[in-house]
């Protein structure tokens, strides 16, 4: 082989694929001028295989650094925090990539492979990453077996690699089910300005919440004890805005008064259920209409919302009950007077149409009754692309254009009430879920986002009103489809039996998937301390010192058997006659002759014949009769009783 | 039939003294129908031994004299025109014997050296689109300097694989050096040899070679050392299949020499060093060193 493994080009060729390989995802988070860098100097290192003379030399390759230091620099301003340390790396390996002279460069350069592939995590933790990543570390593996293997063959590498991570793979599952958990430290989650989520905010301006109308992004999923609430229950409760200028909708910013609260007092059945929610950037937990009971770090504001004081910005698990029929009882002077404020004095035309509905002289159980079917009776309709409405919404609205999604609705509905002096508020959460029958979950996407109205009514508290409802009920008790939604953004209802066979196969198949990814995340990525102790204490395991144990003696047992495999060798089928012959070898082998691996039997013979002197008929006899049964024409049972007659009798 | 060939082993004996291991591989070489290839310094009785041999086989014998400008005309013939009969006729060449002598063949360039080999591999030669057979028996006996004189060219690989085996001379020792200058002139000698066995004969125990029994144990140790020679970093290239064919040959004509009736590994052995000696390149000329890690690292079931 060539003395110098360093210029082996399939060496090379291998090396380089797998660095581009590990490198490729980071595509999607690096700076374009730090991959744009390492790609370039991974070409140039490609090209260099086939033209050596065409790599940098010594006074380039302290540009190219000064280079990749201002790339740095240019990008991150440092090389601190979890994108600028993988920066750091990336260019580092590709900078090492133009000086290969030894074999230890190789290996160097794999090494450093190995973390760049690990740095991938910090990005992105799905299951399909971790199934590339381990990919990309069985070509990597491969690599370090091609190097050192004298038959330079890609697939026989790949497959022992292959088998390494196989052998790998139990021992890293026990090492990680009971490996003591380590809470990263905090300055891991400096905030990078780069990333922002998408989510309900705590304003509402008509349109914010289509924005979100059609994303598919999964904001939390539900786990229920038992039953599922139905459809209509299903209100996830975000910030409650009560205070607005005729368009926009902000949250009350006085929550002083919320000591003198009634507590709010449940009655009928309760769910039980687990909460886990994506990162986020709010400190907000979406909990099933009215939360009841809740621990630490969880906390209810004056407007029954949870809000959590751990970050967020980590995928979290809460449990949870709560009781969808409550009375919040009495309400507070603060309260009433943000939950009847109104920008201005209202127009004519509301004054019309409030006294066309009764709300001045009738109860307001009667007036919410009449505003609902008028919503319902008249020519309004729900779409999630309604027309721009500059100046003055809520009327616009109401008597000119009559399309609108539930943020108009909800605040047309809150801005009647109160011109009849009725207190009400818009709450923003979101309304419903999709129920995944594999994992028994629900699956709450940011296309959920909704906004409804609650209504302080006496003896009820504030109850719950949703005119969406009203106007497109399949809002709220089935689900919009997003994959329904025709082109010029009206919602079609399509029954479902209508959908062909192969749509059904999908849904199915995302179901099985979102079961998948829900169980990867709740069992591998949330694996933290506290679910570790929980999983732990299941099997009885309780303190440190057993958990340890535990994990020696399982990791022993994994190395014994997987080196008892490696080990093992299946003893070769040995002919009888052999047999025979190698007891009589043994016979002189303890008396210090021995037959070499590579001496024949008959050589062996006329070796020892004169050390053995009075044995030289028996040694001849045995010898012969061995060859004859061995090598020879025609050999027979006869022959092979009679050669082991003579073994037997054989003495020295 | 053994007894013939042991009274022409002895008879060879008497001429060429000390070198009895040798005459009975350049026998072995003749019942295995290959050719032999005997690679040492001048004077040492190649010749001496290729005469003799085709004295004691009762063959035509021819000796051709190679040199860096002979011709592939001067080796298997040519047509020359006959100004009687006003027509081309074949003059066969040297090659037309039953016992051939190359002697010093790797004196001559490529091209002649290949019209050599071409006939011994085919037994035949064309000449000018006519195909003349050479007789039978037909036996090459070739004779190279080492290739660190001056003057020669190495056969290829290629070529050298043509030759069933390879064999060394040597220097004799002192007693049969102190028999041979105080004997009579060789020459004289071999005019003096009758012959032991017949053409006829020959192709007989040529035949009854070819039916000697070879085992299952004695082909898994003959794999074994072919696996060895292309596993082993030792060799440049391994064992191929021809010359494992060769050397299980070879190891038959041992085996019928001996008067038994199957190969044992012992036999393998005996011709293991020149059978594969020049097959395998090992940056070292002595085939009995070349095969040395073979005889000791293979094992023997």
């Amino acid at each position: 082989m060539n003395p110098n493994l360093a210029h082996n080009k399939e060496i090379l060729v291998f090396l380089l694929t797998s660095l581009g390989l590990i490198v490729l995802p980071h595509v999607t988070h690096l700076p374009w001028g730090v991959f744009g860098f390492f790609s370039f100097l991974l070409a140039w290192r490609f090209i260099g295989i086939w033209k050596p003379e065409k790599l940098p030399s010594f006074p380039w390759i302290v540009f190219l650094i000064v280079c990749g230091m201002a790339v740095l620099y240019t990008q991150h301003r440092g090389i601190l925090g979890r994108d600028g340390g993988t920066s750091l790396f990336v260019i580092a390996l590709g900078l090492k990539l133009m000086e290969i002279k030894t074999e230890r460069d190789l290996y160097l350069i794999n090494y450093l492979a190995f973390i760049v592939a690990a740095s991938q995590f910090l990005y992105e933790q799905s299951i399909l990453m971790a199934v590339y990543i381990v990919f990309v570390s069985c070509v990597l593996l491969a690599t370090l077996v091609f190097i050192n293997s004298h038959i330079a063959d890609t697939t026989v590498s790949l497959k022992k690699a292959a088998a390494i991570i196989a052998q790998a793979i139990p021992m890293a599952i026990i090492v990680f089910i009971f490996f003591p958990r380590v809470e990263p430290p905090k300055w891991l989650w400096f905030n990078d300005p780069q990333q922002k989520k998408t989510g309900l905010s705590d304003t509402m301006e008509p349109g914010s919440i289509s924005d979100l109308g059609m994303s598919d992004e999964l904001v939390f999923r539900v786990k229920f004890e038992g039953a599922l609430p139905p459809p209509k229950n299903r209100y996830w409760r975000g910030p409650v805005l009560t205070l607005t200028d005729g368009k926009k909708w902000v949250q009350a910013r006085d929550f002083t008064y919320q000591r003198y609260l009634d507590k709010p007092k449940f009655s009928g059945p309760f769910y039980r259920y687990t909460l886990l929610m994506e990162p986020q950037e709010k400190d907000w937990v979406f909990a099933l209409d009215l939360p009841a009971e809740f621990t630490k770090p969880l906390a209810q504001n004056a407007n029954y919302q949870l809000t959590t004081s751990d970050d967020l910005r980590k995928r979290t698990e809460f449990k949870l009950t709560s009781y969808p029929t409550y009375n919040t009882g009495y309400l507070t002077k603060t309260e009433y007077k943000d939950a009847r404020q109104l920008p201005a004095l209202p127009s004519e035309r509301i004054k019309q149409l409030v006294t066309q509905l009764h709300g001045y002289d009738r109860p307001p159980e009667e007036y919410i009754t009449r505003l609902l079917n008028h919503f319902r009776k008249e020519d309004f309709h729900y779409t999630l692309t309604p027309p721009l409405m500059e100046d003055n919404p809520i009327e616009t609205f109401l008597f000119e254009t009559r399309y609108g999604f539930c943020s108009h609705y909800a605040s047309a509905f809150v801005y009647l009430l109160r011109v009849a002096g009725i207190p009400a508020r818009v709450v923003t959460g979101y309304q419903g879920g999709v129920y995944n029958e594999l994992g028994n979950f629900l699956e709450i996407k940011q296309a959920d986002a909704h906004a409804w109205t609650e209504v302080w009514l006496e003896n009820k508290g504030w109850a719950r009103f949703d005119p969406t409802a009203a106007v497109a009920p399949e809002r709220v008790e089935k689900n919009i489809d997003i994959n329904s939604l025709v082109p010029n953004g009206a919602i079609n209802y399509a029954a479902p039996d209508s959908s062909l066979a192969a749509l059904n196969l999908l849904k199915q198949a995302r179901k099985l998937w979102g079961h998948i990814d829900y169980n990867w995340q709740r069992w591998v990525i949330n694996y933290n301390n506290a679910n570790q102790s929980i999983f732990l204490s299941s099997f009885g395991i309780n303190d440190f010192k057993t958990m340890v144990y535990w994990m020696m003696a399982i990791v022993g047992i994994i190395t014994a058997v997987l080196s008892l495999i490696l080990l093992y060798q299946k003893p070769k089928q040995i002919d009888p006659e052999l047999a025979v012959y190698n007891r009589f070898l043994k016979k002189l082998a303890k008396q210090g002759y021995v037959k070499q691996p590579g001496e024949g039997a008959s050589d062996f013979a006329e070796r020892i014949k004169p050390l053995l002197t009075e044995q030289v008929d028996n040694i001849e006899n045995i010898t012969s009769a061995f060859i004859m049964q061995r090598y020879g024409n025609n050999p027979s049972d006869e022959g092979l009783k009679k050669l082991s007659k003579l073994v037997s009798l054989f003495k020295l | 039939m053994q007894n013939d060939i042991q009274r022409l082993l002895e008879a060879a004996n008497q001429i060429i003294l000390g070198k009895d291991r040798q005459i009975r591989l350049a026998v072995c070489c003749l019942l295995a129908r290959g050719h032999l290839l005997i690679e040492d310094i001048p004077g040492v009785g190649k010749t001496t031994l290729a005469h003799t041999l085709a004295r004691l086989l009762g063959m035509n014998y021819q000796r051709i004299q190679f040199t860096s400008d002979i011709l592939p005309a001067d080796i298997i013939g040519a047509s020359v025109f006959d100004s009687k009969n006003h027509e081309f006729k074949f003059h066969p060449g040297p090659i037309f014997n039953q016992m051939v002598l190359a002697d010093e063949i790797n004196r001559s360039t490529p091209k002649a050296q290949s019209a050599l080999l071409e006939a011994m591999e085919e037994h035949q030669v064309t000449v000018e689109g006519v195909t003349y057979s050479l007789p039978e028996p037909f036996f090459v006996i070739a004779t190279q300097n080492p290739s660190h004189q001056i003057g020669t060219f190495p056969l290829p690989e290629s070529q050298l694989d043509r030759f069933l085996m390879r064999i060394e001379l040597g220097y004799p020792d002192p007693k049969s050096e102190r028999l041979l200058l105080t004997g009579q002139n060789r020459h004289h000698l071999i005019q003096t040899l009758s012959e032991q066995i017949a053409p006829q004969q020959l192709q007989a125990l040529q035949q009854a070679v070819t039916g000697v029994h070879v085992s299952n144990a004695l082909l898994d140790y003959c794999q074994g050392i072919i696996n060895f020679t292309r596993e082993s970093s030792e060799y440049h290239c391994g064992l191929s299949p021809r010359a494992g064919l060769a050397l299980l040959t070879a190891a038959k004509a041992w085996t019928y020499m001996d008067n038994r009736d199957a190969v044992i590994p012992e036999d393998l052995q005996a011709v293991l060093a020149s059978v594969a000696g020049h097959r395998l390149r090992s940056g070292n000329n002595d085939s009995e060193a070349i095969v040395a890690p073979i005889l000791a690292k293979v094992a023997v079931h």
